[in-house]
């Protein structure tokens, strides 16, 4: 009747939002995209999509 | 002044939480020496400390409607959020008579704090003077340099000044109470949040309780009487070589009987400030405040202290440095080299305002708001993502088990997030066992309901 998934939901901008789906585009993480500023992601994935998000506003 | 007296309702600092999450029995067992319950007397509030002592020579519950009537009728509330602090220490404790709610003092704390106050009971709880005289009798003035010494080399320690010499035994306390952090590269020490918080506090609030009744018998010693160590358990007899390094008391010889407790010790509970009684070079200015910062993220700094200047440049960036001032520079990168290191803009704000030149004082807001928005974003860049662990439940089969265990979960607050449109609910990780084992006896329901029809 109903399936559960575990993983981290993300609150962020949706600036931010939208890096964090660009990222997606070649790691796919998402597991599932709830609304404008909130993600579900894979659990395992979030230490590395927390690097990557720094390095891209880094180099801005 | 509504603001102050709230702040005022419980003992600040680390002690008085300490204090309250400690259980009933130890807390009975501490309240049997004297010392010790006047020293928690004296760090109470003064309205708190004003309602213990009235308590103090009742012999049975006292009815709450009369402790209430000791305030002026629109106050009268003051005196519950008192009475919910002092029950939490055990203090008093609340009950009930007829319907009418009672308050009892705690006997235990009673009599003992009675004792102290008459000087009946156990005498050594006060610490015993040396019966003989000490041929090397440190002055006043030497226990109080040694005193700063040893702090100061514990505080340099802490922050990381390199060239300073490093106190040999608290080391591993620090180490093991988180204040400092190893570097795994290069075997630096490096301070923690922690340990940031602890060079902020007032000294009163910094120490560790680890063997209170000492502590707080510490605080009721003279300076510049020796005390003999004879009366003191096995565990204070160790626990007096940590307290040396770090100033707390002076032996001359290790195997010395006697022992002189320092103005840090004996102010460890004089419940004000410690900073006026103890000035040192350091500290002289300190307290006056020696920091400028200018809109143009400058900070000047009127100080030739190693210590507060490795201070201040673990979140300023130093530029220039003359005899008696430092000129460094607030930078993203240094904020951020901060906030790293768990720093919190909190703390770096908390830290330029306390310490700030009293020119500065005199505008207000003392730091430029311009500074203080600007360090506080720079803390906001750095969260970007708020992340919470959870469970996504999804496909639900029926509207009908959507809106159950939505219901289930918002009634615990294990809900984290949900979607009526897509019937989606995100689960807090604590709330899944529970979601879980709901779900399981639904479904159980449901095939008992389709086997009956």
């Amino acid at each position: 009747m109903v399936r559960a998934v575990k993983g981290v939901m993300v609150e962020c901008d949706p600036a931010v939002k939208q890096i964090i789906k660009d990222l997606d585009t070649q790691h796919h993480f998402i597991i599932e995209d709830l609304d404008e500023t909130h993600l579900f992601i894979d659990a395992s994935k979030i230490e590395m999509v927390q690097e990557r998000l720094e390095e891209i506003l880094e180099e801005d | 002044m509504q603001a102050a007296i709230d702040a005022g309702l419980s003992i600040s600092g680390n002690v008085g939480k300490y204090l309250e999450s400690l259980p009933r029995a130890t807390l009975d067992q501490l309240y049997t020496q004297p010392a010790t319950c006047l020293a928690v007397l004296r760090m109470l509030p003064s309205l708190a400390k004003h309602t213990v002592l009235r308590l103090l020579y009742t012999s049975s519950a006292v009815r709450e409607s009369v402790i209430e009537s000791w305030a002026q009728p629109e106050h009268s509330g003051i005196f519950l959020d008192i009475l919910g602090g002092l029950s939490k220490l055990h203090i008093v404790s609340l009950g009930s008579d007829g319907g009418k709610r009672t308050v009892s003092i705690n006997v235990v704390f009673q009599t003992n704090l009675h004792n102290a106050l008459v000087g009946s009971g156990a005498h050594s709880s006060f610490g015993l003077p040396s019966e003989s005289s000490d041929k090397h009798r440190p002055t006043t003035a030497f226990l109080d340099r040694y005193a700063t010494e040893c702090w100061e080399s514990v505080l340099h320690y802490l922050v990381g000044t390199p060239s300073e010499k490093r106190p040999k035994s608290p080391a591993h306390h620090f180490r093991e109470s988180t204040l400092t952090l190893r570097r795994r590269t290069d075997g630096e020490l490096r301070i923690t949040s922690k340990g940031f918080q602890f060079l902020l506090q007032d000294q009163l609030n910094m120490q560790l309780v680890e063997v209170l009744n000492f502590f707080f018998q510490l605080g009721s010693l003279e300076l510049g009487q020796d005390y003999s160590i004879e009366t003191l358990t096995p565990t204070q007899k160790h626990m007096l070589d940590d307290l040396k390094h770090l100033g707390l008391i002076y032996q001359r010889k290790k195997k010395s009987t006697r022992f002189y407790p320092t103005r840090l010790a004996t102010s460890l509970t004089s419940g004000s400030s410690m900073s006026v009684s103890l000035t040192s070079r350091d500290q002289a200015a300190e307290s006056e405040g020696f920091i400028i910062v200018e809109t143009n993220y400058r900070v000047y700094a009127y100080t030739n202290s190693p210590l507060q200047i490795a201070v201040l440049s673990l979140f300023v960036s130093m530029r220039v440095r003359f005899a008696n001032m430092v000129i460094g520079l607030i930078t993203r990168d240094s904020v951020r080299d901060a906030l790293a290191k768990g720093i919190t803009s909190d703390q770096i704000i908390a830290y330029l305002t306390t310490h700030a030149h009293p020119e500065m004082r005199k505008s207000s807001p003392v730091i430029p708001s311009t500074i203080v928005d600007q360090i506080r974003l720079w803390e906001m860049e750095r969260n970007r993502l708020r992340i919470s662990r959870g469970y996504l439940y999804q496909m639900f089969s029926r509207e009908q088990d959507y809106r159950d265990i939505l219901k289930q979960a918002t009634d615990f607050g294990y809900e984290l997030w949900h979607s009526d449109a897509k019937r989606l609910i995100v689960v807090s990780n604590e709330g899944h066992e529970h979601i879980k084992a709901f779900v399981a006896r639904q479904r159980q329901q449901q095939q008992q309901q389709q086997q009956q029809r």
